[in-house]
């Protein structure tokens, strides 16, 4: 972690450059522009709003389009992070033929650029909000935090994912299927509330239902996504029985995917 | 002193061939046969070992796959050594090849910003130095177009006058100086040589325009298949390296016939031989001692009678630089019958320096239209002779006096005169 501080640090020019220069390419010749970052999760929710609408799921208090839209934006930001991290080494194999400068800049990079688009979503939610008369409270402070922790979690799958990317392609055509068989295992279109009632207090899997409930909050996108609603929208703090499990699996495997990417980047010029 | 760059038994081993699949894998494993093929390791360096002073400049030359770039790739960390490490005390700018990492829908200004960053500089650097940059690619009017607009010589000399731009303790230079056109790779070698000259820099350079490196560099390492072969004065390191070129090229002249390729050839003219007669030439690898003379003789067939042709015989370097050309227009020549003729030419003396040369040749029509022309067709090796230490300055070695005259002495001959050398070579002491 100290590490990754470090070269975040010393190399944030080169990575600021690298992601300004990722976006304006995306942007430079497409007429809508920005307008896609913020396009991508409207139609998604659009969809989810008519998956709804036969399937029925029960929202709570709050209305189900800026519900799923405050669980797209962290989602989309950890999607989008991670696969940019996955493929930025083998995206940039010119680059790293040719110049040395330490590994992990690139997927940062991809992280970074991300997060500048995350940025972007940001004024569609205060729309949203504004719509459907959602106050802002003091709770909104945790959302730095909560951004910072997608962040990494998307390294972690990204240093190591980068890694086995460069030796083996496969991970190009895992990693998409994999993402969106998390997604419905995330709770995106649906709320955490949802699950915890389904399971904690009407113990829909008897004796199973807690050690069920602690793999579910395993991932760390449950206990993101449903912080980032709770802080937005409810006003509370987070959940942070939600939040343990997945804590607990990142801060064991960050260290271990950042030590595999180091061991191997020496060797990526010569396979990517 | 410490060297600012150790290199300490370094190898790097690549490994040979594809990775298989699973399936094939499986299928190997199932019908219980051999994986079709090992991957075989292959030594791209094998044991080099050196060190570099501060402040010197070192070449390094060799023929393709020597392992030059694999050494360069180790010392700017791009790649990893198998076996033994790399020290480097300093900072180090790659230019290993300019221009990585220009993109083409970016403009000239987003382009300077972005690779300024990726060579290590910072934004107040680059902005300080934007004008200079800009300045030295001359690309003042086409700053604000996206690359892709620009011709190839525009977009490197932007990346070259970014990357030279970059301050470094170590400058690795790998091809670089072959860019653009004569004029802006002028100005590049001036550029290079007032760092060198001026900074107390350390630079490692690559490249196979010999001369030039022998030029610039104040010590040279020459390669071969991975291996350090030769580390000293540039002049020797050279002088190797084309006779070891040379004996490449004899060898493949010695193996067989070697195919004639002409540049031109308008099927008029066919060759058939070439020979060169004089003192201790043999056919296969002539080699004729400094000062003397030889003759060249070709054997070609005419499918058609030619009027008044105009035959013109040179010799070039290994490296293609044309060192003399001789043309039979100023002698009265008669028409060449159709048929098969043989022309010679006789050179009473080659005013060459030691080393080794190629013989050209082509045949014109009357009005100057050049019916066929081919290089490379006969090797020969000027050799020093009994001259000790040839100062190796140069392509041609003339014959001259020495004359020093200072008061109280008078008509002082150097005994090292080439007119000596001349008189010893007459007698065939070699």
């Amino acid at each position: 972690m100290p590490h990754i501080a470090t070269t975040l640090l010393q190399h944030r020019e080169l990575i600021w450059a690298l992601a300004i220069k990722t976006i304006t390419l995306r942007y430079k010749q497409a007429y809508l522009g920005v307008l896609w970052t913020i396009l991508r999760p409207v139609m998604l929710v659009l969809i989810f709003m008519l998956v709804r609408a036969f399937v029925g799921i029960d929202s709570g208090d709050i209305p189900y389009p800026i519900l799923t839209f405050a669980a797209l934006m962290p989602w989309m930001l950890f999607q989008e992070a991670t696969t940019d991290a996955v493929s930025s080494i083998v995206n940039n194999a010119t680059l790293i033929r040719k110049i040395y400068f330490p590994r992990e800049v690139f997927p940062l990079t991809a992280v970074v650029t991300k997060l500048i688009e995350f940025a972007i979503s940001i004024c569609i939610l205060v729309a949203l909000m504004l719509y459907y008369h959602v106050p802002p409270t003091i709770h909104l402070l945790w959302v730095p935090l909560i951004v910072a922790y997608v962040v990494l979690v998307s390294l972690t799958i990204g240093f190591a994912g980068a890694a086995l990317y460069v030796y083996s392609r496969d991970i190009g055509s895992i990693l998409p299927v994999a993402l969106s068989l998390l997604m419905y295992a995330s709770p995106v279109m649906y709320p955490l509330a949802l699950v915890k009632r389904k399971l904690l207090d009407e113990r829909l899997a008897g004796d199973w239902s807690e050690f069920l409930y602690t793999v579910y909050t395993a991932n760390p996108l449950a206990g993101i996504i449903d912080a980032f609603q709770r802080t937005v929208l409810v006003g509370t703090a987070p959940d942070f029985g939600a939040l343990i499990a997945g804590a607990v699996l990142i801060v064991t495997c960050l260290p271990l995917s950042y030590i595999l990417f180091k061991n191997a980047e020496g060797y990526f010029a010569d396979s990517v | 002193m410490s060297s600012i760059i150790e290199v300490n038994h370094v190898s790097k081993e690549f490994k040979l061939g594809q990775l298989q699949s699973v399936t094939s894998a499986f299928r190997a494993l199932v019908t219980r046969n051999e994986p079709r093929r090992p991957r075989s390791p292959f030594l791209a360096l094998d044991d080099v070992h050196f060190s570099v002073q501060e402040g010197e400049v070192v070449g390094i030359i060799g023929h393709n796959g020597a392992g030059k770039s694999t050494l360069l790739k180790i010392l700017s960390r791009i790649t990893v050594p198998s076996k033994g490490n790399v020290t480097v005390r300093g900072r180090i700018a790659p230019l290993i090849e300019v221009g990585a990492g220009l993109i083409g829908d970016l403009t000239g200004r987003e382009n300077i910003f972005l690779n300024g960053a990726i060579l290590g500089l910072s934004k107040k650097q680059i902005s300080k130095k934007f004008d200079e940059i800009v300045a030295f690619a001359e690309l003042e009017k086409f700053i604000d177009t996206p690359l892709k607009k620009y011709s190839s010589g525009m977009a490197v000399r932007l990346g070259f006058s970014v990357a030279i731009s970059v301050d470094a303790d170590i400058l690795i230079v790998d091809e670089v100086l072959a860019v653009g056109d004569i004029a802006f790779q002028k100005k590049c070698l001036d550029r290079m040589e007032d760092i060198i000259v001026g900074g107390h820099r350390t630079v490692l350079v690559v490249g196979h325009n010999i001369r030039q490196l022998e030029r610039m560099c104040s010590r040279m390492l020459l390669m071969n298949r991975g291996r350090m072969v030769l580390d000293g004065d540039p002049a020797e390191v050279c002088n190797r390296f084309f006779q070891e070129t040379g004996q490449k090229i004899s060898s493949q002249a010695a193996a067989g016939p070697r195919t004639v390729k002409p540049v031109i050839d308008l099927g008029v003219v066919r060759l058939l031989g070439v020979h060169l007669v004089g003192s201790r030439v043999d056919d296969v690898s002539a080699t004729i001692p400094i000062h003397s003379g030889m003759r060249v003789r070709f054997t070609i067939e005419a499918t058609r009678r030619i009027v008044r042709p105009e035959f013109v015989i040179g010799a070039h370097t290994i490296d293609m630089v044309y060192v003399f050309s001789m043309t039979s227009a100023a002698t009265a020549v008669t028409d060449l019958p159709e048929g098969v003729s043989e022309i010679e030419c006789e050179i009473p003396e080659i005013p060459l320096a030691p080393g080794e040369y190629e013989i050209s040749m082509a045949v014109f029509d009357q009005l100057r239209n050049m019916l066929w022309g081919a290089n490379n067709l006969h090797p020969f090796c000027v050799t020093p002779g009994d001259i000790t230490r040839v100062h190796d300055v140069g392509l041609t070695h003339l014959k001259c006096a020495w004359h020093i005259r200072s008061p109280g002495r008078s008509d002082i001959v150097d005994p090292a005169c080439a007119s000596d050398v001349l008189q010893a070579s007459a007698n065939g002491v070699l």
